[in-house]
């Protein structure tokens, strides 16, 4: 047999949940066929995947180095681990969970500080009164520093923190802090404000394909048919199925539903006997079904669906794409 | 097709050079290759991160390879027990800079010249110690470019404008590539970007600054606010004071910005500089008259060691973009080769040894020579 296809996720915490949710909606079932605490599993029922447990940082340091195929993980440790981005791992998808973002925030009491350009002259102002520049907590040294030099802003110095970033300014470890934050309420609790354009970046867990690893035909088959299965997925979770049969039901009536409510109809369009399917976005469906029985529907059905398969595959070709 | 050059293999062309500057009474000296990182991140900002060799004790204190030897030798001398005396040195060996695809191991020779109150006389012997090393490896008749940060420092301080602009202009000064579009950008900043409290600031503005002081840091008290983040009540409140000035006059005034183009746009050999400076001062009545002075006196030094005046490129723009400049910068460059950097560069930084602890200030001016350039081996920048 050949060498696996690796995947890296995460390995605790609701990230862990959250990306078993994923891979389960798409039908491919991580398991543990060692025991709980085994930090190598599989995927049930796709043999020659090996699912690698790892910490998120981790996996970031394994994309870029190419020891795992695949892996999910933070968008914010990927920009902050990964010098060259583009050209060591390809972004297939967001996945629309673990959204956090990146701020730069300051103390509340700062009245005089709201943008950027406020805190480059209060960093200069801060040398020139203090001898000493100002400090900076964070665990995300690259992209504070790109960021820092993109606005101009040079008198500083990052005091790296691995944990509790947001106590520095209160416990005098620094001035100010970039982190990440979800809702903001961390950093109010503890004082702090994010400064206007401070937001670095706004990050999501993202699956990710590590281009330095290798991706010979065996691994590049095994890894179609995950995103296959995970584009069909996406593709069902995107719309409702809608079905209905009535007299009325013809080719113009068809044509104003795809105009109005973006439906598409998956088998073409009605039959004889007026019998249509049709794929309509969730937030539609009312209207679309108010629609219908305005024109003479008697009993329209809605379901959702597991698994939309079409003959494209938009993640592997995108994977394919940029490696 | 680039060798490394090693201190191991001992460069006899160098080594000649370096003597000479021991017979002109500066002291050889070689400091560590491995020191504390702490003083270079602070003192060149922690871009220089991306380009220092980085590496850790025991007990987690950041070393790094030296990107340079200003700092090294500039520590040593304050260690000793000459610190605060006239001293000078110079040194042969290499530095380390991540430099992507070049060679990262750099062989300089150089000079430091610390604690000489006459400024510019020390400023000439650098230049024309500088113009020695090009002529020992044969270049005759480097470019020389020459700029005086001391000038752009003068002028802001003589303009009638809000501390905060002030802070700014100096700042950028070392930091961007163009300062015309540098003001663009502040100009337009600062309008689109009015502050949250306006009209408190405005109402402010007219009033008695002593009061306004002592409002906004009895509101703060109020908060139970005291020092937050090492910036005191006191501090927030006069920052934020300022921003009234500032908001007075949120774009830098018309006439001040023409003045500062103006004053930036003059280049030429250092006379012809000299006499547009003394007449642009005359006409805006600028009082820096200390500066033109030194500047001057500076030019008359480098004709007496034999320095032809007329061949220097000088130019109140340019200020080789290194933060501890404070004075007169320059750097020789071979008019025949493909640009790649200077072959020898240096300047004045008389705020350095403050800065790295000591009681009073010290003046401090030094150069380095690019070995590998000048004996035309290929480094590159």
């Amino acid at each position: 047999m050949s060498a696996p296809l690796i995947v890296a996720v995460p390995s605790k915490g609701r990230l862990q949940e959250n990306t078993e949710a994923f891979f389960g909606r798409a039908g491919l079932q991580l398991v543990k066929p060692r025991g709980a605490r085994d930090y190598r599993g599989a995927m049930a029922d796709l043999p020659g995947v090996e699912v690698a447990y790892l910490s998120a940082g981790e996996i970031a340091d394994a994309l870029a180095q190419g020891t795992v195929h695949l892996g999910i993980t933070g968008e914010d440790l990927l920009r902050e681990t990964i010098a060259d981005m583009a050209k060591r791992v390809v972004v297939i998808e967001g996945l629309g969970f673990g959204f956090a973002n990146v701020v730069v925030a300051v103390p509340q009491a700062w009245i005089d500080v709201r943008s950027m350009a406020d805190l480059d002259d209060v960093a200069t102002a801060f040398r020139l009164r203090h001898d000493r520049k100002m400090r900076v907590a964070t665990k995300y040294v690259n992209l504070t520093r790109d960021f820092f030099s993109r606005f101009g802003i040079v008198d500083y110095r990052i005091v790296e923190s691995s944990g509790a970033t947001e106590g520095a300014p209160a416990a005098g470890s620094a001035e100010l802090i970039v982190d990440i934050t979800t809702t903001g309420s961390t950093l109010a609790a503890n004082g702090l404000k994010i400064v206007d354009e401070g937001t670095i970046l706004r990050s999501q867990a993202s699956l990710v394909a590590a281009r330095g690893a290798a991706w010979g035909d065996a691994e590049r088959e095994i890894a179609r048919r995950i995103l296959d299965r995970i584009a069909a997925q996406a593709r069902a979770r995107a719309c409702r199925e809608v079905r209905t049969r009535f007299p009325g039901c013809d080719e113009a009536m068809l044509s104003q539903a795809k105009e109005r409510f973006g439906v598409v109809a998956p088998f073409g369009g009605p039959t004889s006997s007026g019998m249509l399917t049709l794929h309509c976005p969730p937030a539609a469906v009312y209207d679309l079904a108010s629609f219908m029985r305005e024109r003479g529907a008697q009993s329209i059905v809605v379901a959702a669906i597991d698994y939309v398969f079409a003959p494209d595959n938009p993640l592997y070709a995108r994977l394919i794409a940029g490696l | 097709m680039t060798t490394a050059t090693t201190a191991l293999q001992p460069d006899t062309r160098a080594e000649t050079l370096v003597g000479a500057y021991e017979r002109a009474g500066y002291r050889r000296v070689a400091p560590p290759i491995l020191q504390p990182a702490e003083p270079f991140l602070d003192l060149s900002g922690e871009d220089i991160r991306k380009r220092i060799y980085l590496t850790a004790d025991a007990d987690g204190r950041e070393l790094c390879l030296r990107p340079d030897l200003t700092i090294p030798v500039s520590r040593d001398y304050l260690a000793s027990p000459a610190a605060g005396s006239s001293q000078g040195f110079c040194y042969l060996g290499p530095v380390y800079r991540d430099r992507g695809v070049l060679p990262a191991e750099i062989v300089q020779a150089g000079i430091e010249s610390f604690g000489r109150s006459d400024k510019a006389a020390a400023d000439a012997e650098m230049l024309a110690l500088g113009l020695d090393a090009t002529a020992h490896y044969g270049i005759a008749e480097p470019e020389i470019r020459m700029g005086d940060v001391g000038l752009f420092a003068s002028l802001v301080a003589a303009l009638d404008l809000a501390p905060a602009w002030k802070r700014r202009l100096v700042k950028d000064f070392n930091r961007k590539t163009s300062l015309a579009h540098d003001l663009d950008v502040l100009t337009l900043h600062t309008a689109q970007n009015k502050p949250e409290y306006q009209g408190v600031l405005a109402a402010l503005e007219r009033s008695d600054p002593k009061a306004a002081h002592a409002l906004v840091t009895d509101l703060l008290s109020i908060a139970g606010i005291n020092t937050v983040g090492g910036r005191t009540v006191g501090e927030i409140a006069e920052r934020f004071l300022e921003q009234a000035a500032l908001g007075a006059a949120t774009t830098l005034p018309r006439e001040t910005r023409s003045l500062i183009e103006k004053f930036l746009a003059i280049a030429g050999d250092p006379d012809e500089a000299a006499a547009e400076l003394r007449a642009l001062a005359a006409s805006a009545g600028l009082k820096i008259e200390s500066a033109l002075d030194l500047f001057e006196s500076r030019a008359g030094f480098l004709a007496a060691r034999g320095v032809d005046v007329s061949r220097i490129r000088f130019s109140t723009a340019y200020g080789r973009g290194l933060d501890y400049y404070t004075g007169f910068v320059f750097e020789l460059h071979d008019p025949s080769a493909a640009p790649n950097g200077p072959l020898v560069a240096g300047g004045r930084y008389d705020e350095l040894l403050g800065r790295l602890g000591a009681k009073s200030p010290i003046p401090a001016v030094g150069f380095a020579v690019w070995i590998e350039r000048v004996a035309g081996g290929g480094g590159q920048s």
